[in-house]
């Protein structure tokens, strides 16, 4: 055995002692020292809160509250699991696993039930052989340094370890596309199908397909894999979001309702489900998927007011105002430390009192809505904002709700599909050009304060222009042009003035930031060559 | 009953007697490190057992979902090294109960495109029937055939009944109550070998007395 457990902090979390016991005997058997019991999924997290472990075995079919997924979503969300961790997923059947497959939280591997102690082991070995060769790639993403990530992935690539070759490859190409890089992903998938029919190489062409916004044959390429392999959650989910991108909204609410109907509980599913349904005005789904929601949400780390005030609102465009009601009730008793949900709940009070003709509840609502937004609008999600502003606008303050939209505006001018939402609305609401007038105010700022950042930096002035662009960050975080000239500006400093480790770590986060807001391959794989060009000089 | 449907009901059932198997043999083992070794031979017929209703829970399931269309092979490639060492784990507990030697033979380089999970549940089902009539040995072994990759597993017991040999298993074989043998692992074999496909050519899988220890010889072709 080459992992040693006796060094190893373990995790058993499963509902029947019988089981828990046997666990701990294995384990015990083959020099575990460190293994903590949890006999329910709340209980596993706070051991995790405790401990960090290194190897998990969780349990699917946790008796009551939590499954065996929402334990490793939640664990995950929180950060509660180190990168080297091993969890594996304890099923009853092979097909579980695909159907429990969430949107993106895989456990390292499933175990079927029953096993003896030898499969348990081998699992847990592989598992580690995997992740420790891996490690090198696993922890640069971890940090967000997916061109590291790349680079390390290539130099395994290069030993030729063929048990290891397929991941790799597939690692390879996934890295690829998430930094843009739909060439080199393209060409990945290609050499393999070449060689074999494999569905995730399939998969994978559908996916350069679709960031390469050829819609058409992407839908086709994800229909066809439907087709062959009808569980394969995957490809439903992107067929979904190429219907979306096509403007297909019906054909999308249709593909994710069988995604659904497959894996009912998966939330994040369920979620989508819901507001898809909602915006292509077909209810019966929506409210369904909402209910959903709300009831998964229970024992769900995903779980949010936004399910219970969208279902609200889809008993108030069924004119059924005292179901609505109900739900608000249960909102509130939901929200007692959430700002996020009493604004919600403040919301949706004042939309159920105006639907009923109230005019002194409306108000008393209204007022609720205002003391909280000054509170804590800021930190509501934007979509929520969106909300807010709509509500202040409706009860005659164009004021707030144009300072509100201002800086949804300047904050998102990049979200294209957002600041589609925020037209759509200030044109069903508002009225025509409203948005347009604010987006071009806002979009000749940002010209504005681009111009000066590049005109001092054209004179020689660094720092001055550094100072103009930070300031802008600080207004701006998620906008890409900024984002771009600032590095361009910090690498052109590092080249002509000294050099040093602050300055390129400061560097290296704008890229893995620019990454991570969508700036593709063809922008920042120049900077980011240029960087470790100049690391490498560094090290010589 | 029919507004929950057969399919949920069969589903529930599988999983409720999975749970119940494994806490079978949960304490199975815990009763077994009461005795001294040599153990009890009860033992062993229990694990076999056990591992037989497993088997037939997997095959009930598996067979239904295919006759129902629910079911999707989950193809990659496999290192054929780890699908051995997967069954070898698997009969490890009734191997350490009896006399019986599992020999493997299998090169590290060696890959197949398959549903690894299927196929080693499917080989486990055979190698345990095979401990039952082998006397003391049964090999299993990976090789490369023309453009096949080939599961071979040999025993050096009295070799198949008659009615089990042939190289056609898409018809249930004749079942045979008398020696306790219905030939389904071989039908589910047969039937999870035809969904791997390569261009024109499927899986299959032959069965013969041609074991180079006298006994019976299965084999899986896998394209």
């Amino acid at each position: 055995m080459t992992i040693k457990l006796a060094s190893k902090k373990i995790l058993v979390v499963e509902d029947q002692p019988i089981m828990r016991e046997t666990l701990k005997h294995i384990l015990g058997s083959f020099g575990a020292r460190f293994i903590v019991e949890a006999e329910s999924g709340i209980n596993a997290i706070t051991a995790m809160r405790i401990d960090r472990f290194d190897i998990v075995l969780c349990d699917y079919n946790l008796l009551r509250g939590k499954n065996g997924q929402q334990v490793l979503e939640e664990a995950r969300h929180l950060k509660l699991l180190p990168v080297k961790a091993i969890f594996i997923m304890v099923t009853c059947e092979q097909s579980q696993e695909m159907v429990l497959s969430a949107i993106d939280n895989k456990p390292d591997d499933y175990l079927i039930k029953p096993f003896n102690q030898q499969q348990l082991l081998n699992r847990i070995e592989r598992c580690h052989a995997r992740k420790t060769y891996l490690a090198s790639i696993e922890n640069e993403i971890d940090k967000g340094n997916l061109y590291q990530a790349i680079h390390n992935c290539e130099q395994l690539l290069q030993q030729d370890d063929k048990k290891m070759r397929m991941q790799l490859l597939k690692l390879h190409a996934e890295l690829a596309i998430k930094v843009g890089d739909l060439k080199t992903a393209e060409a990945i998938y290609q050499n393999i199908l070449a060689e074999r029919e494999l569905p995730w190489a399939r998969l994978g062409l559908g996916i350069v397909a679709f960031f390469l916004g050829y819609h058409d044959q992407a839908i086709k390429t994800f229909q066809e894999l439907i087709e062959q392999y009808p569980v394969m959650l995957e490809a439903y989910d992107w067929l979904v979001k190429a219907y979306e991108s096509a403007g297909h909204d019906e054909h999308a609410v249709t593909s994710l309702n069988s995604a659904v109907t497959l894996s009912p509980l998966s939330i994040l599913r369920q979620k989508k489900l819901a507001v898809l349904a909602d915006k292509a005005q077909n209810l019966v789904v929506a409210k369904k998927a909402y209910a959903a929601a709300i009831k998964l949400g229970k024992n769900s780390i995903h779980g949010s007011s936004a399910d219970y005030s969208g279902l609200a609102n889809v008993h108030l465009k069924n004119n059924a105002a005292n179901e609505a009601l109900k739900i608000l009730y249960e909102l509130n008793q939901q929200s007692q430390n959430d700002p996020e949900a009493k604004l919600r709940a403040a919301l949706l009070e004042n939309e159920i009192h105006q639907t009923k003709g109230s005019k002194a509840l409306t108000q008393q609502a209204y007022e609720k809505i205002f003391k909280l937004n000054e509170q804590f609008n800021k930190h509501a999600s934007k979509e929520l904002r969106l909300e807010v502003a709509r509500v202040f606008y409706l009860n005659g303050n164009g004021e707030i709700c144009d300072e509100i939209l201002n800086d949804l505006i300047k904050t998102n001018i990049d979200d294209k599909p957002f600041i589609k939402d925020i037209v759509t609305m200030c044109n069903t609401v508002i009225g025509e050009n409203h948005a347009e007038t604010l987006i071009q105010r806002i979009k000749k700022e940002l010209v504005d304060i681009n111009n000066k950042g590049v005109s001092l930096f054209q004179e020689g002035n660094i720092k001055g222009a550094l100072a103009v662009f930070e300031k802008a960050i600080a207004k701006m975080p998620d906008n890409q042009t900024i984002i771009l000239n600032m590095i361009k500006i910090i690498i052109h400093d590092i080249k002509t003035s000294k050099s040093g480790p602050d300055k390129i770590m400061s560097a290296q986060s704008y890229i893995n930031k620019a990454i991570q807001i969508g700036i593709p391959h063809h922008q920042i794989g120049s900077l980011q060559a240029e960087l470790d060009a100049i690391q490498c000089q560094d090290n010589q | 009953m029919l507004s929950i449907g057969f399919p949920a009901i069969l589903a529930s059932s599988v999983h409720d007697i999975k749970n119940s198997l494994t806490a079978l043999r949960a304490l199975l083992s815990q009763l077994e490190n009461v005795y001294q070794d040599p153990k009890p031979t009860e033992f062993r017929q229990l694990e076999f057992e056990t591992n037989r209703m497993n088997n037939c829970l997997m095959q009930l399931l598996t067979l239904y979902k295919i006759e129902s269309s629910q079911f999707c092979l989950s193809i990659d490639e496999q290192s054929a090294a780890d699908i051995l060492e997967d069954v070898v784990a698997q009969q490890s507990t009734l191997l350490s109960l009896s006399n019986v030697q599992l020999l493997t033979e299998c090169h590290d380089d060696l890959f197949c495109y398959c549903d690894g999970t299927l196929i080693s549940n499917a080989l486990c089902t055979l190698v345990n029937n095979a401990q039952r009539y082998c006397r003391s040995k049964i090999l299993l072994s990976v090789a490369p055939e023309d453009d096949y990759i080939v599961f071979c597993i040999e025993d050096d017991g009295n070799g198949y009944p008659e009615n089990l040999i042939s190289s056609d298993h898409k018809q249930l074989p004749q079942i045979d109550l008398a020696n306790g043998n219905t030939g389904l692992g071989l039908f589910f074999t047969e039937t999870i070998a035809q969904l791997h496909v390569k261009g024109d050519k499927r899986g299959f899988i032959v069965t013969d007395n041609n074991s180079q220890f006298g006994g019976a010889r299965f084999k899986l072709y896998l394209p």
